[in-house]
């Protein structure tokens, strides 16, 4: 795992209907280091998804410069591993073979690639669905693979994009919970975009709010390990943080 | 789930029986001369000796021989430059209008040119079924392509994907069930092609086979012919292409 740094970013879009250019984000300066869990939240249109998709090489940034482990980003690499919002699970391929596509790609042979993707399907509780194709699971079960896709790449910056906002609260829950765990074991090095304040703090070590293209507030969750909702759902100091962020979120 | 596939078929054949039955009283009864229009019995006869004798799959062969290898060298080429414009819009742009134009004359009208170039007989007949499959599977490529979600070609990419692999694990696979649609609709439209293209420009096929008969009045082999076209498309269209096509949609539809 390497740390990801965002120096001085910006990303400025051509507006084709006012014919000018318009500033999305400006100035945004970030230092995750190797192993830690950032949150970014913000409310819609504030650039925490275009944060994303330039850090993952989707999309390129203006100015300034995105550093994973001290090198400069360029274009999409299996050094940043991606979870996004709409799964982004290859429908014609069995979980197994979505598992093992990032090996695959480097060249691991059938049966090695197969053992890490049943060794990975395990650690998220997926082993009896290995055979199965996505279109025959849930959305939770969905996410779940797209998490261990991107884990088993073994990449050194995991980067997440609203991964559970198209599942339903109570399946939500679970994955926050289990995201948790396996961060624990695993320890990757995470920016995690989301909207919703109560999981942006009940997963991170830091919660940074982005307000306008820039950066508001960057608040420090001290709040001790392993985190299970059971547990937080009544915790005073979790109810308290997500208040004080939740308020920075509304007045952004 | 077989008892309604049986029923499936039986609706699907039942009005086919029904033009076969009006046809065996109607002929009888009004007595039409068989130069006109030949009578059922006169048919089935044509047909046994056509089999018999071996001419039936003599024709049947050369057609379906013309159909397979013009189908495939035009799948082979219209897939990857169907892909290469759905990536890339400066091809996309620049093709587009060649290909709006070129398809327009697909077909029949590639005839006088084609037995110029080929020669009477099986290379321009394959030409005419190439220009037949081509376009339509280029296009259904092409929006094959346009409707895979970008996210999966991000996705591929992030997880260490390189140009040839996007194509082959993410594009190709992708737009399938669009290629397989672009297949079966171009087959269709080639399967006419065929028969007029065979009645101009060779001495073997069903399409000759039709037209040769004309010469001697044989409207028995003419009808008979006639129905083997027609079945033959209904049998490759029904247990080749539409279950290839279904299966590709009901995999890759339901995450769409």
């Amino acid at each position: 795992m390497k740390t990801l740094s965002l120096q001085n970013l910006s990303k400025t879009y051509y507006d084709l209907y006012e014919g000018s250019h318009h500033t999305a984000l400006h100035d945004i300066s970030l230092d995750i280091p190797a192993g830690e869990f950032v949150s970014v939240v913000g409310p819609s249109g504030c650039g925490k998804s275009t944060i994303l998709n330039m850090v993952a090489g989707f999309i390129p940034h203006s100015g300034g410069e995105i550093l994973v482990g001290g090198q400069p980003v360029k274009g999409p690499g299996r050094d940043r591993g991606v979870v996004f919002q709409s799964f982004a699970l290859f429908p014609w391929k069995t979980v197994l073979d979505n598992v093992g596509f990032g090996p695959k790609m480097r060249g691991v042979p059938k049966a090695e690639r197969d053992e890490i993707a049943r060794e990975y399907l395990a650690m998220a509780g997926l082993s009896h669905a290995a055979d199965r194709y996505p279109n025959e699971l849930s959305g939770g079960m969905q996410q779940r693979v797209g998490v261990v896709r991107a884990l088993a790449n073994k990449p050194d910056v995991l980067l997440m994009d609203e991964p559970f906002a198209s599942v339903d609260a109570q399946t939500r829950m679970t994955l926050q919970d289990e995201l948790s765990r396996i961060w624990e074991e695993r320890r990757p090095t995470v920016l995690f975009i989301t909207h919703d304040v109560p999981e942006a703090v009940f997963l991170a070590n830091r919660v940074v709010v982005l307000s306008k293209g820039h950066v508001l507030a960057d608040v420090p969750v001290p709040i001790e390990r392993p985190r299970v909702w059971d547990k937080l759902v009544e915790d005073d100091a979790f109810k308290e943080l997500s208040n004080k962020v939740l308020a920075l979120v509304r007045s952004a | 789930m077989v008892s309604r596939r049986i029923l499936g078929t039986m609706t699907f054949i039942a009005p086919l029986a029904l033009l076969v039955v009006i046809w065996g009283i109607v002929v009888p009864v009004f007595q039409v001369n068989p130069q006109i229009f030949p009578s059922v019995p006169a048919v089935v006869q044509a047909g046994v000796n056509s089999i018999l004798n071996g001419t039936l799959l003599m024709h049947v062969g050369a057609s379906m021989g013309r159909v397979v290898l013009g189908t495939v060298l035009a799948v082979l080429v219209a897939v990857p430059l169907g892909i290469l414009m759905g990536i890339s819009k400066g091809v996309s742009d620049f093709l587009t209008p060649l290909l709006r134009f070129f398809s327009v004359l697909a077909g029949i009208a590639w005839i006088p040119i084609a037995t110029l170039w080929f020669g009477y007989g099986f290379g321009a007949i394959v030409f005419v079924i190439f220009n037949g499959v081509f376009f339509i599977v280029v296009y259904n490529t092409l929006l094959g392509v346009s409707t895979i979600p970008m996210s999966l070609r991000n996705a591929a990419a992030s997880l260490g994907a390189g140009r040839w692999a996007l194509f082959t694990e993410v594009l190709l696979p992708g737009a399938l069930p669009n290629i397989a649609t672009g297949v079966r609709t171009g087959l269709g439209f080639a399967w006419r092609g065929l028969i007029a293209a065979e009645m101009i420009a060779t001495n073997v096929g069903l399409g000759y086979m039709l037209f040769v008969a004309r010469d001697f009045y044989q409207t028995e082999v003419i009808v008979f012919g006639m129905i083997v076209i027609g079945t033959l498309w209904l049998l490759i269209d029904r247990l080749l292409l539409a279950p290839f096509e279904r299966a590709t949609i009901e995999r890759w539809g339901l995450v769409r």
